[in-house]
């Protein structure tokens, strides 16, 4: 039994200041194994100096807006590692630390997962499209994120989900967010998705049981 | 079923019934394996298998992965995998050395349910380190007697196959194919008529010699009968029973779930942890038993619980192999656990909770016997972490039936301890005994104790003194008559002494033999006390006169008859059992090692009131007796010697100045001592019957020494102070340290002496004496050589002669004006005196002697006695200088 948290879109401190007090409170270390985050978790302040001067050229006065860059770059990123230390995220298009890749995938148990942020299919969230990367992946579990919307697709034996924007901020498509992510208890062949939703100040949850087939086992 | 150990531990936790038919038997076995069941349904969570009547939508806020209700199904299924990370992280180091049955998955999967069972069954005390040791050896004990089981079923398949084929194959079928939980609700009914139908057939048709295969075939009478007494199925599910049993105690008094309670017991009164309890309780008994090794690691500062938490907690599965325990448990477990009925009038202390049932008294006897095991090295140990040390690397090859063997009377004695009315005394004289030694400094003590004056050891010693001197009288009167029973009493001593020496006590034999005297012996003794006081006032001339010639007669005739050696020294000992006897009022004592704190305040007491007048002879024939005594002692146990406090204590301050200066004059004797040690040498150590003519030559040769004393003294000590000292110089590098001490100590005797002029000798004499007894008991518990060195220490001291020499010459002057006690008229023979006191410091050498050859059955001792020997021939090369 293995629990994989989703999450992603969080445009901290861009579009939301911090994640909602009532996830936090949920999220506890030592219950997830896994976390994958799809990207535009955008903890960046100011420019990543390093690649703006080669190291010996860093003015001295720079040293601060290093520090600075190393304290908020980390922060979000620093929150799921004590949350689980395996963390698999892909890179947004707000995302600039060019360390996150476009996608990934891992496996987990004997499910096949891929990440990717979603801002590079088009149409955005668009299921068919997002079909074709799952295809591309060879993933039985496509995890995108871009639209903040949660999503969960059974498609071609596999599953497609958005799990939203974990802090409800706006995107291109919406202001009227609501903050969600999703958990996936991995259990052999089984896989229960758990959506967790904020609605109105409420933890709302919602289970999706999928179970992967003994063809799409054997591909 | 003896041959089964598993069923014999499931009877004697309770779990079985003792003694019913096999029926019973199986259906006991059956309810309790369908507990477990039903247990394990209940408490182990599974949350991906939806319960019965479980609606989606509602529970899904609160059943989720995430979940902050600890209520909810993930919240306790997390918390299960808390705890069972918990114990993985203890199984997975759970006997390394029997790994390829405690490591293979099945068995850490049983032993993880089991404690996580029984953790979740008990929240109040949860998991703690050492309970899967506790589990460990029942699953183990379990898996061997279903292994050979399996053997003896191979070794007469064609039984089994023909009787229970046909039956055991149909249900089969059923059970196979079912889960077994779902399975064990339809059982129900089944067991009962099934296996007893099969049962009986069994018994019918096979034969009546293989009966016993009968039986425990009985457990092949149908794979996944529920009501087999002996299953691999149900390994689990009896291992758990038998765990529950022995952590609840099954309504005993010993629960080992307690020991890892960190919170008091509701019923105890001290507040402390049942565990703590437990280990005071296991101090009490060894306070008992053996005071010295007691208030050694009381000094040490060696808490019990330091070393006996590990014990008690896993029921010392730590300090023996697996098939050592196996043995260990078997004792502990057929000891009886049901709680003892309290006395009404009794309020016990908490701390004998243990001694509460005879399963807790034999548990803290084990470990007494443990402690005892180890008492040598014990002994040696100069600070509390070696001592530790020593007793949580406790030695592997054990004799372990002499361990338990041991440990019975031990248990016997914790019972009894609890049950006799004298255990308020008891716990009375511990607790002082405890205080005395805690505030008792080493170093310092022999010189100048400062604990308060206290007149009930003296009055104590007094007594044995006075049963001594009836003793010899009674010897000098009626030789012959005395002679058999001493001889035979003697002898009994001795035999007592030789098993002793092999380092078991012999306690039955010991027991009964008190037993047998003990009201005899105290009547007696009070009747022989009021006679003494009687005598005293009526011929107090007499009586002292008498006395010495006693002394020489009884010498020059020990010197003429070689047998009557035997009689005197016979019936000194059977004084001393008296006394032993008679102050040991407990019954419960078996040992005379444990003569010792209690003992001689119990005693004291009972003295204190009989004794209003002390005479100087009581005075000094009870320092003689106490001699004796000291010497009789270290044969029957090799250390009770460093229990000072409650004799230290006695020693009144005024008296103490004097001490110091009798201990001048016991310079002089100190000569016979060393003349002592070249008989001892001479005589071979080994043979008690030699030693006891070696006593009595010891004994011839005090009057004639004492005179070359008397008159020729100054001269004579001037030489020996400057011989030994220089011995004593080529002895320093021995032990820089203890010598300092010891330096320390006779130099501030010296600075003593100043005060003892106008002071009696009498009770100069017998203060020497008594300080020397007290140093003697203090240094034997150094090593010999040490003692020797001291002993040449104080001899160094004689260079002040002098001052002691007048000391008698004052006293002549003095002693008519100063005296009121009995002895006036004797002070004008000073000499008289003096060889009184030289005769018990003969003693003192004997004891000395005995010290060296303890080493004999001491664990590292043949080297003390070869360090021994080397200083022994200095101390003889000495002594011929001297004459």
């Amino acid at each position: 039994m293995v629990l994989v948290l989703a999450i992603g879109d969080l445009h901290i401190p861009h579009r939301a200041p911090d994640l909602p007090p009532k996830f936090k409170s949920m999220l506890v270390p030592g219950k997830i194994q896994h976390i994958i985050c799809t990207g535009n978790l955008c903890i960046k302040i100011g420019y990543n100096v390093s690649l703006v001067f080669p190291f010996s050229q860093v003015p001295q006065t720079a040293s601060k807006v290093i520090l600075l860059h190393g304290f908020y770059d980390q922060e979000v990123h620093d929150y799921f590692k004590t949350l689980c230390p395996d963390l698999h995220i892909t890179r947004g298009e707000y995302d600039e630390d060019s360390r996150y890749p476009e996608n990934k995938t891992l496996t987990i148990g004997q499910f096949k997962l891929g990440i990717c942020h979603g801002h590079q299919v088009i149409p955005w969230g668009d299921l068919d499209s997002l079909a074709m990367v799952q295809r591309q992946l060879d993933v039985d579990i496509l995890v995108t994120g871009h639209t903040h919307q949660f999503k969960a697709y059974k498609h071609e034996g596999g599953v497609v989900i958005n799990p939203g924007s974990a802090t409800g901020a706006y995107s291109s498509f919406t202001y009227d967010v609501n903050p969600s992510f999703v958990l996936m208890d991995i259990d052999g062949l089984r896989v229960v998705v758990y959506v967790y939703e904020l609605i109105d100040g409420e933890v709302k949850v919602d289970k999706i049981d999928f179970k992967k087939t003994a063809t799409a086992s054997a591909h | 079923f003896a041959s089964l150990r598993s069923v014999r531990w499931r009877i004697s936790l309770g779990i079985l019934p003792s003694s019913s038919s096999v029926d019973d038997l199986r259906r006991v076995t059956a309810d309790s394996r369908r507990r477990y069941a039903g247990l394990r349904r209940w408490l182990l969570v599974d949350p991906h298998v939806p319960k019965d009547g479980r609606s989606k939508s509602p529970d899904l806020v609160m059943d989720n992965p995430l979940s902050q209700n600890p209520d909810s199904t993930w919240g306790r299924f997390f918390r299960n995998a808390e705890l069972e990370k918990m114990v993985d992280h203890d199984l997975s180091r759970l006997y390394p050395e029997h790994g390829s049955y405690f490591q293979t998955p099945g068995c850490q999967g049983m032993l993880r349910r089991i404690l996580l069972l029984w953790c979740l069954r008990h929240p109040e005390y949860g998991y703690r380190q050492g309970m899967h040791e506790l589990l460990a050896p029942l699953l183990y004990v379990l898996h061997v007697d279903v292994e050979r089981l399996s053997e003896v079923r191979k070794l007469h398949e064609h039984h089994f196959i023909d009787k229970f084929d046909g039956l055991s194959f149909e249900e089969n079928d059923v059970t196979y194919n079912f889960d077994f939980k779902k399975f064990l609700d339809s059982m129900e009914d089944e067991i009962g008529s099934q296996g007893n139908s099969k049962k009986a057939r069994s018994l019918d048709e096979l034969d009546p010699e293989i009966q016993t295969i009968v039986l425990l075939s009985d457990a092949y009478g149908a794979e996944g009968e529920l009501g087999i007494v002996l299953s691999e199925k149900f390994t689990e599910h009896d291992a758990y029973c038998m765990f529950e049993a022995l952590m609840s105690g099954a309504h005993g008094s010993v629960a080992m779930a307690d020991f890892f309670s960190p919170i008091p017991a509701a019923e105890s009164q001290s507040g402390l942890p049942p565990v703590i309890e437990a280990s005071a309780a296991l101090y009490h008994l060894l306070s008992i038993v053996d005071s010295s090794l007691h208030s050694h690691l009381v000094e040490l500062g060696v808490e019990p619980q330091y070393f006996a938490l590990r014990w008690l907690r896993v029921l010392f599965g730590r300090e023996f192999s697996l098939q050592d325990l196996l043995v260990v448990w078997d004792e502990i477990f057929t000891a009886d656990n049901s709680p003892l009925e309290k006395d009404s009038g009794n309020d016990e202390n908490s701390s004998l909770k243990m001694f509460n049932s005879c399963r807790g008294a034999l548990i803290t006897a084990m470990a007494v016997s443990m402690i005892l095991y180890v008492r040598s090295s014990l002994l040696a140990t100069e600070n509390a972490t070696t001592c530790l040390q020593r007793l949580l690397n406790f030695p592997e090859n054990i004799n372990l039936k002499k361990l338990i063997a041991k440990a019975k009377p031990l248990q016997i004695l914790a019972l009894d301890s609890k049950i006799s009315p004298l255990s308020s005394i008891f716990d009375g004289s511990y607790n002082r005994s405890k205080s005395a030694v805690s505030g008792y400094n080493l170093s310092s003590h022999p010189v100048s104790p400062k604990t308060p004056l206290s007149l009930v050891p003296d009055s104590y010693w007094e007594e044995k003194w006075r049963v001594l001197h009836k003793a010899e009288e009674l010897k000098q009167d009626s030789l012959d008559k005395l002679s058999p029973s001493g001889k035979k009493r003697w002898s009994e001593k001795v035999k007592l002494v030789l098993s002793r020496t092999e380092s078991d006590p012999s306690p039955a034999r010991a027991e009964k033999y008190k037993k047998g005297h003990k009201s005899s012996v105290r009547r007696s003794l009070l009747d022989d006390l009021t006679r003494q006081l009687g005598l005293e006032e009526e011929d107090t001339e007499k009586g002292g006169c008498s006395d010495a010639s006693n002394l020489e007669d009884h010498s020059t005739e020990a010197q003429v008859e070689g047998q009557q050696n035997d009689t005197n020294i016979g019936s000194i000992y059977r004084a001393e059992e008296r006394c032993e006897c008679g102050s040991g009022t407990f019954v419960s004592e078996e040992n005379s090692s444990i003569f010792s704190d209690p003992l001689s305040s119990g005693s004291g007491t009972n003295d204190h009131e009989n004794d209003t007048e002390k005479s100087s002879i009581a005075s000094n024939l009870s320092s003689d007796e106490n001699d004796d005594h000291h010497q009789s002692n270290p044969e029957d146990s090799p250390l009770p010697v460093s229990s000072p406090p409650p004799e230290g204590v006695p020693l009144n301050s005024p008296h103490e100045n004097e001490s110091s200066g009798k201990l001048v004059s016991a310079m002089k004797e100190r000569r016979h001592l060393s003349g002592r040690f070249q008989w001892l040498l001479r005589f071979g150590r080994n043979n008690v019957s030699q030693e006891a003519s070696d006593k009595g030559g010891g004994t011839n040769e005090t009057p004639k020494s004492l005179n070359r004393d008397s008159k020729s003294n100054t001269a004579d000590s001037s030489i020996a102070g400057a011989s030994r000292n220089s011995s004593l110089a080529s002895q320093r590098d021995v032990d820089q340290n203890v010598m300092g001490t010891l330096k320390n100590l006779g130099q501030s005797m010296l600075e003593h002496i100043q005060c003892v002029f106008g002071l009696h000798v009498k009770k100069a004499v017998y203060n020497l004496i008594y300080s020397l007894v007290k140093i003697c008991r203090w240094v034997s518990s150094l090593p010999f050589h040490i003692t020797l060195v001291f002993i040449l220490e104080v001899l160094g001291l004689s260079a002040s002669w002098k001052v002691l020499e007048s000391v008698f010459q004052q006293d002549r002057v003095q002693v008519g004006s100063v005296d009121n006690l009995g002895k006036n008229n004797l002070v004008g023979k000073g000499q008289v005196t003096a060889m009184t006191a030289l005769k018990e410091l003969r003693k003192i050498s004997n004891l000395l002697s005995e010290m060296d050859r303890r080493p004999a059955f001491d664990g590292d001792g043949w080297l003390r006695a070869s360090d021994g020997m080397v200083e022994l021939s200095e101390v003889e090369d000495v002594c011929s200088l001297i004459r």
